[in-house]
C-alpha cells in the first residue's frame, strides 16, 4: 500500500467538516474537467505501442519477396500448434513458403514465433481489430499476412482521431491517415 | 354553473403539478448519470440521443415492459397497493407548496400554490411522514428476508430523522411568527433564513437526506450490498413507482430547503422572474444532493441511529434555544 501524506486533522477543521469539503472540492473539480474515457470506435482509436503483439504480419524485402525461408521453426515453437508451413523452391532457387497459414483461433499472440524467426520475417504487429463472424476467416494465409498492416511508426501508445468503416465495416480506421495521436496518458489526472 | 368557474383555476393548477410531477423523474434520472459519470470522469450515457438525452426514455420503454412478478408466498392486495402508498403522498405534499406571488390572470389573482393553509408547513411535515406506509407495506408483503429487513431499517430511519426534521424548522416558525408558508416566505425579503438559522438549516438539510434515503444514509436500500432493500421484489412498473416517489421527495427536499431557508423567490436579480429564480434554488439543491451522492461513502446502520438521535436531536433542541434567545 502506497503511504500517503498523513495530515493531521485541527479541532476546528473536525468541527466544520474539513475533510468532507476536501472530498467535495475534488469531485467538484472532476465534475467540470473533460472525461478521460477513449471515444472509440466512431470517434478514436487507440493505436498501441510498440511492444504489443496483435495480428501477425510477414516482412519482405525490397524485391517484394517474403523472407521468410519456410524453416518451420516458428511452425515448431508455437504451444498452440496453429502455424502451419510447406516449403518449395521457387523459379530463383529460394526456399520460400509455399502454404503459411496461421490459426488465429488457435494462437494465444504469445510472440514465440516472432522470437524464433532467424529470417527477420514473422512478427506480431499493431492490428488488434480481428473479430469476426465464422471461425473459416479466422484461418490467415501468406498473402493475408503479407498484406497486414505493421508495427505502428508513428503515434504508437497514443488516441488518433478515427471513424468506423463504410460500408458496414467492423474496424475502426485512423481519419485520413492520421498517425499523430493525443498522448492520452500523460493527459489524464494524476492524483 | 358559477362554481366551475370559482374551480377551474384549481382543476388547472391540479392538471399542471400532476404532469409536471409525473414527468419531473425523467430529466431527473437522466441528470443523476450524467453528474454521477462526470464526477467519475466518464461521460455518462451517451448514444441515446445527443448525449444520452433519450436514455431515460428508454429506461422506460424496458422497466413498462417486464414481467410483472408477484412471489407467490407474498399479500397479494399489500404488494399491489404499496408502490401507489408509496407515490401518493409527495404529490400530496405539493398541495402546500407555493411558487411565487399571488398573479393576475384575467382579472382574478391566483395564488400559485394549490392550497394557502394557515399550517401550511405542519400539513408538509405530517404528510411527509405518510410517505413511510409505503416502504412498511412493500417490506412486509414482500415475505423475503432482504425485504424485511431493508425496509424495518428503512422505517426506523425514516422516523427518527423526521424529528430533527420537524424541530429545525421551529427556529424558522419562530422567526416568521406563523407556519403559513406564505408568510414564511415573505418574511425572508431582505435577508435569507440560513444567515438567522444556520444550525437549523444544516440539521433540517440533513435530516433530509436521511428522510430522501439519499447518500450518505441510503444504506436500507444499499443497491448492490442489500439486494435493494424494500424494493427488492419489485419489478417492472411497480418498481419504478417507488423510484419515482424517491425523486419526487428529493424534488420536495430542494422546494422546502429554499422555501424555508433560501428566500424563495426573493432576492432575485432584476431581469429573473420570482419563479424562475426559485427554481434554480430548487435545481441548485437538486444538484447539490446527486454531488453529494457521488462524494460520500455511505453510513453504517447504527453510526446512522446514532447520527439521528445523537446528534441532530440536540443540536435541533439547541437551536431552538439559541433562537429563543436572541429572539428575547
Amino acid at each position: 500500500m502506497a503511504r500517503t501524506l498523513q495530515q493531521k486533522q485541527s479541532w476546528i477543521g473536525w468541527i466544520f467538516f474539513s475533510d468532507l469539503w476536501a472530498g467535495l472540492r475534488l469531485t467538484l473539480r472532476y465534475m467540470f474537467s473533460k472525461t478521460i474515457t477513449h471515444r472509440y470506435p466512431d470517434q478514436e482509436k487507440w493505436v498501441p505501442y510498440n511492444r504489443h503483439r496483435g495480428h501477425h504480419f510477414i516482412k519482405t524485402n525490397s524485391d517484394g519477396e517474403v523472407n521468410c525461408v519456410g524453416c518451420e521453426l516458428c511452425s515448431q515453437i508455437c504451444p498452440c500448434d496453429c502455424i502451419t508451413v510447406i516449403p518449395y523452391e521457387d523459379e530463383k532457387g529460394n526456399r520460400r513458403p509455399k502454404v503459411f497459414d496461421i490459426n488465429l483461433a488457435r494462437c494465444l499472440y504469445c510472440g514465440l514465433c516472432e522470437d524464433a524467426c532467424p529470417a527477420d520475417a514473422i512478427k506480431l504487429g499493431q492490428e488488434y481489430e480481428v473479430a469476426c463472424t465464422t471461425t473459416d476467416t479466422l484461418v490467415v494465409h501468406l498473402a493475408d499476412l503479407v498484406a497486414a498492416p505493421r508495427k505502428a511508426e508513428e503515434g504508437s501508445g497514443t488516441l488518433v482521431k478515427a471513424s468506423l468503416e463504410e460500408n458496414g465495416g467492423t474496424k475502426t480506421i485512423a481519419k485520413d491517415g492520421n498517425t499523430q495521436g493525443h498522448d492520452w496518458w500523460q493527459h489524464i489526472r494524476r492524483e | 354553473m358559477e362554481n366551475i368557474y370559482i374551480l377551474l383555476p384549481m382543476f388547472i393548477k391540479i392538471g399542471i403539478v400532476v404532469m409536471v410531477l409525473l414527468l419531473l423523474p425523467l430529466p431527473l434520472t437522466w441528470l443523476e448519470r450524467k453528474i454521477a459519470g462526470h464526477i467519475q470522469q466518464r461521460p455518462g450515457p451517451m448514444r441515446v440521443g445527443w448525449h444520452g438525452l433519450l436514455q431515460p426514455i428508454a429506461d422506460g420503454i424496458k422497466l413498462l415492459s417486464k414481467e410483472d412478478h408477484i412471489p407467490s408466498e407474498a399479500d397479494q392486495l399489500l404488494f399491489k397497493i404499496a408502490p401507489v402508498v408509496a407515490l401518493v403522498p409527495p404529490f400530496v405534499v405539493f398541495v402546500a407548496i407555493p411558487i411565487g406571488e399571488p398573479i393576475e390572470i384575467f382579472g382574478t389573482a391566483v395564488m400559485l400554490s394549490l392550497s394557502n393553509m394557515n399550517v401550511g408547513l405542519l400539513f408538509i411535515l405530517a404528510i411527509s411522514g405518510i410517505g413511510v406506509f409505503g416502504i412498511i407495506l412493500a417490506g412486509w408483503a414482500s415475505n423475503s428476508k432482504y425485504a424485511v429487513l431493508g425496509s424495518l431499517r428503512s422505517i426506523a430511519q425514516m422516523i427518527s430523522y423526521e424529528i430533527p426534521m420537524g424541530f429545525s424548522v421551529i427556529g424558522v416558525v419562530m422567526l416568521a411568527n406563523s407556519m403559513n408558508m406564505m408568510d414564511i416566505v415573505n418574511v425572508q425579503k431582505d435577508l435569507w433564513n440560513v444567515v438567522y438559522q444556520p444550525i437549523g438549516f444544516f440539521v433540517f438539510f440533513v435530516a433530509g437526506l436521511a428522510e430522501a434515503q439519499r447518500i450518505p444514509f441510503d444504506l436500507p436500500e444499499a443497491e448492490g450490498d442489500l439486494g435493494a432493500g424494500y424494493h427488492t421484489e419489485y419489478s417492472g412498473m411497480r418498481f419504478s413507482f417507488f423510484m419515482l416517489s424517491e425523486y419526487l421527495v428529493v424534488v420536495i427536499l430542494g422546494f422546502l430547503n429554499a422555501l424555508l431557508f433560501f428566500g424563495g423567490w426573493h432576492g432575485a436579480p432584476a431581469f429573473i422572474p420570482g419563479i424562475v429564480w426559485l427554481l434554480l434554488k430548487v435545481g441548485f439543491f437538486i444538484w447539490l444532493f446527486m454531488w453529494f451522492r457521488f462524494t460520500f461513502p455511505r453510513y453504517r446502520y447504527d453510526q446512522l441511529m446514532a447520527i439521528g438521535w445523537k446528534v441532530l436531536l440536540p443540536l435541533s433542541l439547541v437551536n431552538i434555544l439559541i433562537s429563543g434567545l436572541f429572539m428575547f
